[in-house]
């Protein structure tokens, strides 16, 4: 039946709306005793939408497909991108981080009867916060050990990649400086 | 191979039925990756993508480069998100003992990864090379060839390769069951002892 309702999903091309996906996915866990042969026939076209770019489908563009979660994820990712990087990242941490402490309450409480629901408790999950600082910190980490490695340190993409590096400490700094004051 | 404890793949998790990460997991994942992404070209390339595997797992150099090259299947020296997502999908799978689960829920992009020649089977050696991916021991990958290979032309096509994911997708849910029920009757079993040692004192 779970497999039924998310065809019916698929098809009515809603699959732009990634929550909706995911919400079904999570609602499924506990529905382990699933026949193998529903779980057999949707399992292809669930592996399609983990490898939507391997070598045989490499081909096929991001997000063309019904039920590519992964590709149309990707879309989505990129189109935000550019509004998520650079000097915005700070504010948007700082001030995601007061809204989310603010409302934890309030949503976990309205969670049971707003659509969705399980894709809101799963925003209020945390990741250790702040994301960004420890996700920053250990890309310096690594982008370091690879400065360290490279063998010509007059080449072009050496060069870049210790600009890079030296952006990446400024920014941190400027915001560990932002924290203290 | 486990995961560098602390490092940001560690707070990752896999949805327990279908082996992917969550839409938040993803979006996290999406920003590390373009931070690693120096040359904004979103891709990885070589040197980066092995930094970066050398930080948050225990392999070694070989091991790296044979999954960079298994994951850069247009020769491009580069791999790009798509590519990354699947690799960190099975560390996690890995790193929480989901293999069997991952590979049955995602057997098609599993057997083109495996499937290095484009020749539609997969042959032993190239499963052999990757068996620290999905940690099949050599005696199974022996009983799999045996068992289902049905064609008998010592490869597996993608139908026989299926099989065998919903043989080992039985076999770790038994394993499973087997596992609770022991845990049931453990704690009855431990207060017997102890009873017997009570009574051969008093007498």
């Amino acid at each position: 039946m779970l497999i039924q309702e998310l065809n019916s999903y698929q098809s009515r091309s809603s699959y732009k709306d990634t929550r909706n996906l995911w919400t079904r996915a999570t609602l499924s866990q506990p529905k382990l005793n699933v026949p193998r042969s529903k779980i057999c026939d949707d399992s292809d076209a669930e592996g399609s939408s983990l490898g939507s770019k391997t070598r045989r489908g490499y081909s096929r563009k991001a997000g063309r497909e019904p039920g590519d979660l992964h590709g149309h994820l990707s879309l989505e990712m990129e189109l935000r991108r550019g509004s998520i990087l650079g000097s915005h990242l700070e504010e948007d941490v700082d001030s995601k981080t007061e809204t989310e402490v603010s409302s934890s309450e309030s949503w976990l409480s309205m969670s049971r009867h707003t659509p969705h629901g399980a894709y809101w408790i799963e925003q209020q999950n945390r990741l250790p916060l702040p994301l960004m600082e420890v996700v920053e910190n250990e890309a310096l980490e690594i982008l370091t050990k690879a400065l360290w490695s490279e063998d010509g340190p007059d080449h072009f993409l050496t060069k870049h990649l210790q600009r890079y590096i030296e952006g990446l400490k400024r920014r941190r700094s400027k915001r560990l400086h932002l924290v203290m004051y | 191979m486990k995961l560098k404890q602390g490092s940001f793949l560690w707070y990752l998790y896999l949805d327990k039925l279908y082996c992917l990460l969550s839409v938040r997991n993803v979006k996290a994942l999406l920003e590390y990756f373009h931070l690693l992404d120096v040359h904004h070209n979103n891709t990885l390339n070589d040197v980066l993508f092995y930094h970066f595997l050398r930080h948050v797992t225990s392999w070694k150099r070989t091991q790296i480069m044979i999954v960079f090259n298994m994951l850069d299947w247009n020769a491009m020296g580069e791999i790009g998100f798509d590519q990354f997502y699947m690799l960190v999908c099975i560390l996690l799978a890995q790193q929480n003992h989901l293999e069997e689960q991952f590979i049955f829920r995602h057997s098609r992009p599993v057997f083109e990864l495996l499937d290095l020649d484009g020749e539609l089977r997969i042959g032993a050696d190239h499963f052999h090379m990757y068996n620290f991916l999905f940690n099949i021991k050599k005696q199974e990958l022996r009983e799999l060839y045996h068992d289902f290979d049905i064609t008998g032309d010592r490869r597996l096509n993608y139908k026989e390769f299926k099989l065998f994911t919903i043989f080992t997708m039985d076999k770790y849910q038994e394993k499973q069951k087997a596992e609770k029920e022991q845990g049931k009757t453990a704690p009855l079993k431990k207060k017997r002892p102890h009873r017997f040692i009570l009574s051969s004192k008093l007498f």
